[in-house]
């Protein structure tokens, strides 16, 4: 047992408590958010891996004193060996991924705290709430579980909206909050039935009782619980058919809120895509269907990008676009191409919010997040306009930052496993997204400046520079020592499949 | 006879929820929507309760008295319960959110349209702040 992993969940729950308590004393609101948040990223990396059982509630096996205590009737099955309590699993998959989550939930906190004003505890405490969600989601072995937190983060990016006085965001929340009705209630249904039929709702134990031949997996309401997990996991994630309503969830949170917000989704899609290979992998479908709405999200989101006038919605459109790449490495079904997919996520979620708070200063200056408003912004901020083309430059895959190696290593997988078309699609839509990018770098920054645009900023926050140069170097390290991470990773994607 | 009361709440939240599907897509009231959603939620937790249920069997709590093997075999399986508390607390909190939203809505907009409300809002570029 060890008891750093549950931290990496109650740690920024209590935190998130004590800030809404401390709300209006800004003060105390910076320093406890700036102290916890720094704390966040570092726990999973000094935390040993292995197993939390929650209430000290190991499987009967374990606890040769308690099996002895009960029937039977108990010890002499399957359920001597199953989990009888929330489980919690912490391997090197999850270290990176908390890592990364931690970071992004840092910045983007320590960018809201000096961005905003008046520093509002209600705001952090949605962004730790959050992030303790994600964690959750990230380390549970529990579908149940995950499902709790599911909700709960949606509920925390609803907040998150609905903070950011943005022009319509209450409307944006509700039309989230009732799809969000329809698929997360389907998602608790194919759980459900994932319990009715296996007698469990620990990960594992569903996965012994359908390989040892407890359950048919053939029984057609496996499959429609597949369906219905499945269409959870689009609705968490973004992917089609809920792209546009991700963007727009994206376009309405402040800048700092946004680059959260994409983490989570990158991390629920990874968490839930992981736990769909795990229980349906045998089914070929699986594959197919990972696949087709991965390309789809690749097409639908690049392609809409390229139509949005507001950098916001552009920069939401691209990161569901970027998850479609993620989901092509999972979906190979070779521990290359997952481990590519992995890699992929790690860095997305570190690039969109590099993107996020790059073009936030934008929006910080001018309050204008339509492209047609805007231009001739170099001569303001020459530094931040290199950063913000460096993030661009990263999106795209251009060496020797970090999406560069995850890109190759996906096209080189598609190839290893059969699927060069898919390497193909890959190419060229990081061409159109470089193509996106660079017509909104030059409409924003390079042509001649409207007459009526505004500064009402001056002065960029140190601490949104400050972010977006930890940004850059993690991007660079990353790009250069990819290896850093994809060890970890390539462990994880090869105990996977 | 049992099987059949589990067959046929099986069948009542099957219906709970493809009716609340149908008025969270089709009908425009947004109440009535959140109604909708209500409604899947409640199937939902119907059809938790309903797998959870153990013809003949007991409340699964273990009283002075019983023995462990009979309560094993006859006490009803109580994590379908426990999860049907939770996506009760859930529910209440998602549905209080929803029906805070829509007041706020009601008052800018005086309707609860949906088609008038929530219509599709391409980007205006003002933050708004």
């Amino acid at each position: 047992m060890n008891p750093l992993i549950p931290i990496m969940v109650i740690l920024p729950i209590c935190c998130a408590l004590l800030l809404n308590l401390f709300h209006n004393k800004d003060k105390t609101v910076k320093i406890l958010a700036i102290v916890v948040g720094l704390v966040l990223p570092i726990i999973p990396l000094v935390a040993n891996y292995g197993l939390h059982y929650f209430g000290g509630y190991s499987p009967l096996i374990m606890d040769p004193g308690l099996a002895s205590e009960v029937p039977s009737l108990i010890t002499g099955s399957a359920l001597n060996i199953f989990h009888p309590a929330i489980t919690y699993t912490f391997a090197s998959a999850q270290k990176i991924f908390i890592f990364i989550l931690g970071i992004v939930a840092f910045f983007a906190i320590f960018t809201s705290l000096n961005e905003i004003k008046k520093p509002s505890g209600v705001y952090a405490f949605l962004m730790f709430m959050g992030t303790a969600s994600i964690s959750a989601i990230l380390l549970s072995d529990d579908i149940f579980n995950l499902y709790v937190f599911f909700e709960i983060a949606a509920l925390t990016q609803v907040g998150i909206i609905l903070c950011s006085g943005v022009e319509r965001n209450y409307e944006t929340a509700l039309k989230y909050m009732l799809l969000g009705n329809i698929a997360a209630p389907l998602l608790l249904l194919g759980i459900a039935i994932l319990l009715g039929l296996t007698g469990n709702v620990n990960i594992t134990d569903i996965i012994y009782s359908l390989k040892n031949g407890l359950v048919d997996p053939q029984n057609p309401s496996f499959l429609l619980a597949g369906g219905l997990i499945i269409f959870g996991w689009l609705y968490g994630s973004g992917l089609p058919p809920f792209h546009s309503i991700k963007s727009a969830v994206y376009s309405k949170a402040l800048p700092h809120g946004a680059a959260l917000l994409q983490a989570f989704s990158v991390f629920t899609f990874l968490a839930l895509g992981i736990i769909i290979i795990r229980i349906f992998s045998y089914l070929p479908l699986t594959q197919w269907v990972i696949i087709i709405f991965s390309l789809m999200a690749m097409i639908l989101g690049i392609t809409m990008a390229i139509m949005q006038t507001d950098f916001k919605r552009i920069i939401g459109y691209l990161a569901v676009g970027e998850l479609g790449y993620i989901g092509l490495g999972l979906g190979m079904g070779t521990a290359f191409g997952v481990t590519a997919g992995l890699f992929q996520a790690v860095n997305e979620a570190i690039i969109t919010a590099f993107l996020f708070i790059g073009f936030g200063t934008i929006l910080y200056k001018t309050g204008i997040s339509d492209t047609r408003k805007l231009g001739g912004l170099l001569s303001d901020n020459p530094w931040v306009a290199g950063l913000v083309l460096m993030a661009g430059f990263a999106m795209a895959g251009i060496p020797p930052l970090n999406a560069f190696q995850s890109k190759l290593q996906l096209v080189q997988a598609s190839i290893d496993a059969g699927f060069p078309e898919l390497g193909i699609i890959m190419v060229i839509l990081s061409i159109i997204t470089f193509m996106t990018f660079v017509k909104v770098f030059y409409t924003i920054y390079l042509r001649p400046r409207p007459q009526d645009l505004k500064i009402i900023n001056e002065t960029i926050p140190k601490s949104t520079i400050i972010s977006l140069v930890a940004f850059l170097v993690i991007c660079l390290v990353l790009g250069l020592f990819p290896q850093l991470v994809t060890d970890n990773l390539s462990q994880f994607a090869q105990g996977l499949i | 006879m049992f099987i059949d009361v589990q067959l046929a709440s099986f069948f009542t939240a099957g219906a709970i929820i493809v009716l609340g599907i149908y008025a969270a897509l089709f009908l425009d009231n947004i109440i009535k929507k959140i109604i909708g959603l209500s409604f899947i939620t409640e199937g939902v937790n119907l059809f938790l309760v309903t797998i959870g249920y153990k013809p003949g069997g007991v409340v699964s709590i273990f009283l002075p008295g019983m023995s462990r093997e009979w309560f094993v075999q006859n006490s009803a399986y109580p994590l379908p319960y426990a999860m049907v508390l939770t996506s009760i607390v859930i529910g209440a909190s998602t549905l209080a959110v929803m029906l805070g939203i829509v007041i706020i809505l009601y008052k800018k907009h005086s309707t609860l349209s949906a088609s008038k409300v929530l219509r599709d809002d391409e980007e205006t570029g003002d933050a708004g702040e």
